[in-house]
Parts: structure tokens; C-alpha cells; sequence
């Protein structure tokens, strides 16, 4: 288009040059429309559609983008695909909408998710169905055990390459849409059910994005059934806090630093066969202690008060103790097992706990 | 103004040769022309061979509507003293009109003032465009988006299924 612009130009001059010798007369009309042409060719030549775009003018369009419109846009042509589909633009969407409750548990669910659709995928057609339409109804980890028992792993060509399978676009794409199952922690669960206040458990979560909110279902307590509920709000769910898994006891780190007041979370079970879930409360002074900063020495005491202040006074729920030396679990069938304990750093996760202080006190 | 005439006076000249007189302070709004006037302060004529004079008229009308407010902003709380909150927040809504009828563009035009915008480096010029046409993809399926900026589909079916298979729920609104 230059060359031919440069070209038309030089002819163009060259003609008025040689009409200017001959007919000066015409040489404003002629000017006039030289300058009229080549407007027209000039604005011709800039006629640019969005991809023509500079690199980081585009970038920016598309930062400005909601995933919705991302996802629309990655279907106009190949171009646009490259682009939207890029790790780049996905990462903030997921850290925005989902980083607060999504731990490293659940990027392995993902990962887990991910690599059985890709072996799986070499499978036999009925084999895959059956397989995919059971992974997006459970989470992986439950059926993984079946399948690997049951399968004949020669079939699986491991190295099938699926790049944008593992994109974080997809990994945004299955929690949106409800299919992927991952692991979180859930406050208060079964819609706060009286025996559950200021407590928090692990659980498998489905979002469904027409309510905004979550299905949970709760491992198994023991031989009882699973648990299920729906429509958990988003402020009820976090990432689990530390890799311990619900059944495993957690190896408290915080026990010698452990002074009255503090505020901190312990696991508890009611038997040996149920999985851990995570407990509020603060830690308490003897009953001999005055109270007072100076003289307070029960923080000097081997033996640690934890109070639940939740519980009236006189309740059983209300108050533990614990050695700080050897503590690793301890209880009785009646009153249960306190396990592993955990100090609230940060005043973000005392106010998380203390949302959910019940408005009666608990018996 | 009386202080105009005293103004330094810049002339930019477009692709197609077309010329703009201009005062200093509107042709210091863009970036790339205040850093050419601060490496040569006797220059008064610059050619931006990027830009035609279409384009860049415009890019002229919108920084000399934003020097005026400024302008204007500036001499009424030289006035006053200080500037009154609910004057100011008028103000800012007049522009905010003025800039939204100026987007009032076909999508070439605006495209073409993208690239001004980024040539010339007039930031807030820069941020409306880029805004506008980030609106005009929001809420639209891929064939609105095609047919708003003359985009041909090479994607086969089954590239675009593969999409569409992975985010359903992103096309729910626009279908």
C-alpha cells in the first residue's frame, strides 16, 4: 500500500510539474485535487479492525474484560483465541473471584481431574463416557481408587498432550460451572445446625452460579451417611489452613506461646472413626489467677485453659485443659477427642471465627 | 482569551498533509509531542505522519475540550478561593457527557483513535477508547462480536465447540 501510495504520488507530481509548464492557469484546480486524493488514499490505508491494534493497547481491551465476555471473544476467530485463552488474563479472574477459598488441596484436585480426563482419554469410548460423567458429578479422589483398581493402566498413553486442558481458563471454567468438586473448609455446617456453631469442617464444594453459593457434601461420619447441603454462602467457605487432612491429627506447633486470651482453633471428633473438624475458642486463666496483666502467671503453667466461651457456664462444652508438654489428643467417648490446636494470627482470621458467634449462648 | 494571543502556537501536520495551529498547552496533552517540545523548545512544527487529519482533528477536539475544562476548573478556584464540591462534581459530569458523545463513533474511527490515542500518548484520550471498545464486546455472542468489527471466522465448528464445551456458562447471557 506505501509503494503504491510513494508511486501514485511522484506520478501525480510529476504530472502537475509538467501541467504547471503548459497550462499554469490550471495548476490550483489541479492542486486541490491532488490534496483531495490523497486524503482518501491516506485514510484508506488506515482503516484498522481490532486486531490491528497495537499489542498493548489489545492487552489492555482485554484486561478490561469480564470472563464472560473473555470466553465469547475466544470464539470470534483463531487470533482472539491465542489471546483470550491466555494464562495471562485468566490468573486475575481466578485470584479475584476465587483465591480466598481455594488452598493448594484444591488446585490438586484439579491437577488430579486433569490428568485422569488426559488418561483417560486413551481409553475405549464407553470407558471414557462412563468415566467423565462420573468425575463431574464426584470428586476425583473418591472414585480414583475404583478406577486404578479396576483399570488396566497399559492403555494409558501419558504422554497425550492437551496444553489447553490445563489452562487456568478451564480450571476457571470447571469451578464456574459447578463441575469440578474441590476441597475447602465450611463454618457452621448444615445450615448451622445447633451441634455445629463456631466450628468449621472439611468438604467437598460444587458452586452453582445461578445462586451464587455452594453444594457441600461432607465426608462420611463414620458409618452415617454423607451429608449434604445447599446454597452455602460464599462468607461460610474458606481454604483450609493447614495440608492436615480431616482423619490425621494435627501436630500443634504453638503450644509452649499459648497464653489467656489468645484466640485459637482446635480439631475435634466425636469418636475415633469421624474426621476432625476445627474449633473456636479462647485461651482462659485458672480460676486462682486474679486476672491482672502483672501477676498473671498462667501462661508460666503447664497445664493450659481453653474456654469456649459459646457454652454457658456449667455446660460441658465450656472449658478444657490441656498439657502443654505432651498434649497431641485428648478426650473420652462421651466428651470427644480435642486434638491438634492452632493459634489465630491475624485479627482478619479472628473476625472470620467471631462473625459466627451465636446470638443465645449454647447449653 | 487575552492570554491566548501571547501563547506559543504549534503546528502539527498530519499524514495527508493537512495543517493544525494549536497552542502549546493543547498540543502538550499528548505525551509524545510535550517530550519532542521539551528536547526542542524552538520547534513549532511537527509532522505525525501516523495520524490523518481526520483522526487527528479529533484527538485535537478532545484535548482542547480537556485543556478548557482544566482551564476553566483552575480560574474558578482562583476565584472562589477554593473550588466548591457540587460545582466540581458538575464539572466532571459535563466531561464525562462531552466524552461519551465524542465515543459516538463508528468502530474503525475508533480503532483509528486507539492508535492515536497510543501514538501520541494522550492517556486519558487512551483510557476512554480502549473503554468504549471494551463496552462494545461486553454481552455479545462471537457473531455480534464479528459482525461489530468486521471479523471473519477462521475457527472450524469443532474449534469452536471445543470452547464453548469448556465454558457453557459464558454463553448463556449472550445466546
Amino acid at each position: 500500500m506505501h509503494c503504491l501510495f510513494i508511486s501514485l504520488l511522484s506520478l501525480v507530481s510529476i504530472f502537475t510539474t509538467q501541467v504547471l509548464d503548459l497550462f499554469p492557469k490550471m495548476l490550483n484546480k489541479l492542486k486541490c485535487t491532488v490534496k483531495v486524493e490523497e486524503k482518501a488514499l491516506a485514510n484508506m490505508e488506515i482503516e484498522v479492525s481490532i486486531l490491528d491494534l497495537p499489542e498493548l493497547a489489545l492487552e489492555i481491551v482485554l484486561e478490561k474484560l469480564p470472563p464472560d465476555s473473555l470466553t465469547n471473544l475466544a470464539c470470534v476467530c483463531t487470533s482472539l483465541r491465542e489471546r483470550c485463552t491466555s494464562n495471562y488474563l485468566w490468573e486475575r479472574h481466578m485470584k479475584e473471584k476465587w483465591s480466598s477459598i481455594l488452598g493448594e488441596s484444591a488446585t490438586k484436585e484439579w491437577e488430579l481431574h486433569i490428568k485422569h480426563l488426559m488418561d483417560t482419554k486413551e481409553k475405549n469410548s464407553k470407558e471414557k463416557n462412563w468415566m467423565v460423567s462420573l468425575a463431574c458429578a464426584w470428586p476425583i479422589s473418591w472414585i480414583r481408587s475404583l478406577i486404578e483398581c479396576g483399570g488396566d493402566n497399559k492403555l494409558v498413553n501419558r504422554n497425550l498432550h492437551q496444553p489447553e486442558m490445563s489452562s487456568i481458563m478451564s480450571f476457571y471454567g470447571a469451578l464456574e460451572s459447578g463441575k469440578l468438586w474441590f476441597p475447602a473448609q465450611v463454618f457452621n455446617r448444615e445450615n448451622g445446625h445447633v451441634g455445629f456453631v463456631l466450628s468449621c469442617y472439611d468438604a467437598h464444594l460444587s458452586y452453582d452460579r445461578h445462586t451464587n453459593t455452594f453444594f457441600a457434601r461432607y465426608p462420611p461420619h463414620g458409618t452415617k451417611p454423607v451429608k449434604t447441603e445447599d446454597g452455602v454462602k460464599w462468607d461460610r467457605v474458606r481454604a483450609p489452613l493447614v495440608s492436615t487432612p480431616s482423619h490425621d491429627l494435627h501436630i500443634s506447633d504453638c503450644l509452649k506461646d499459648l497464653r489467656p486470651g489468645d484466640h485459637f482453633e482446635i480439631q475435634w471428633r466425636k469418636n475415633k472413626e469421624f474426621p476432625y473438624g476445627w474449633w473456636y475458642g479462647v485461651v482462659g486463666h485458672f480460676e486462682t489467677c486474679n486476672q491482672t496483666e502483672h501477676f498473671c502467671r498462667c501462661h508460666e503453667d503447664d497445664i493450659v485453659v481453653l474456654e469456649f466461651k459459646q457454652y454457658s457456664r456449667g455446660s460441658r462444652w465450656r472449658q478444657m485443659v490441656i498439657r502443654r508438654k505432651d498434649h497431641r489428643e485428648k478426650g473420652n467417648a462421651t466428651d470427644g477427642f480435642y486434638g491438634g490446636i492452632r493459634k489465630l494470627k491475624t485479627d482478619d482470621e479472628i473476625k472470620m471465627w467471631r462473625r459466627f458467634w451465636p446470638v443465645e449462648v449454647l447449653e | 482569551m487575552a492570554r491566548s494571543s501571547t501563547e506559543n502556537m504549534i503546528t502539527l501536520m498530519s499524514s495527508d498533509g493537512e495543517e493544525f495551529m494549536v497552542t502549546e498547552k493543547v498540543a502538550r496533552e499528548c505525551t509524545t509531542i510535550r517530550n519532542m517540545l521539551e528536547d526542542d523548545c524552538v520547534i513549532t512544527n511537527i509532522p505525525l505522519p501516523n495520524v490523518t487529519s481526520d483522526i487527528l482533528s479529533m484527538v485535537i477536539e478532545y484535548c482542547m475540550e480537556h485543556v478548557a475544562a482544566a482551564e476553566k476548573a483552575a480560574a474558578e478556584t482562583a476565584e472562589k478561593g477554593s473550588s466548591s464540591a457540587p460545582a466540581a462534581a458538575k464539572a466532571n459530569k459535563d466531561l464525562e457527557e462531552w466524552d461519551k458523545a465524542f465515543m459516538n463513533v463508528d468502530v474503525y474511527t475508533l480503532c483509528d483513535l486507539i492508535l492515536a490515542a497510543n501514538y501520541l500518548n494522550v492517556s486519558g484520550l487512551l483510557d476512554l477508547t480502549i473503554q468504549t471498545a471494551a463496552n462494545l464486546i461486553k454481552g455479545k455472542s462471537p457473531e455480534q462480536i464479528r459482525k461489530t468489527f468486521h471479523i471473519q471466522n477462521d475457527l472450524s465448528l469443532e474449534e469452536e465447540e471445543k470452547i464453548r464445551s469448556q465454558t457453557p456458562w459464558a454463553f448463556e447471557k449472550s445466546e
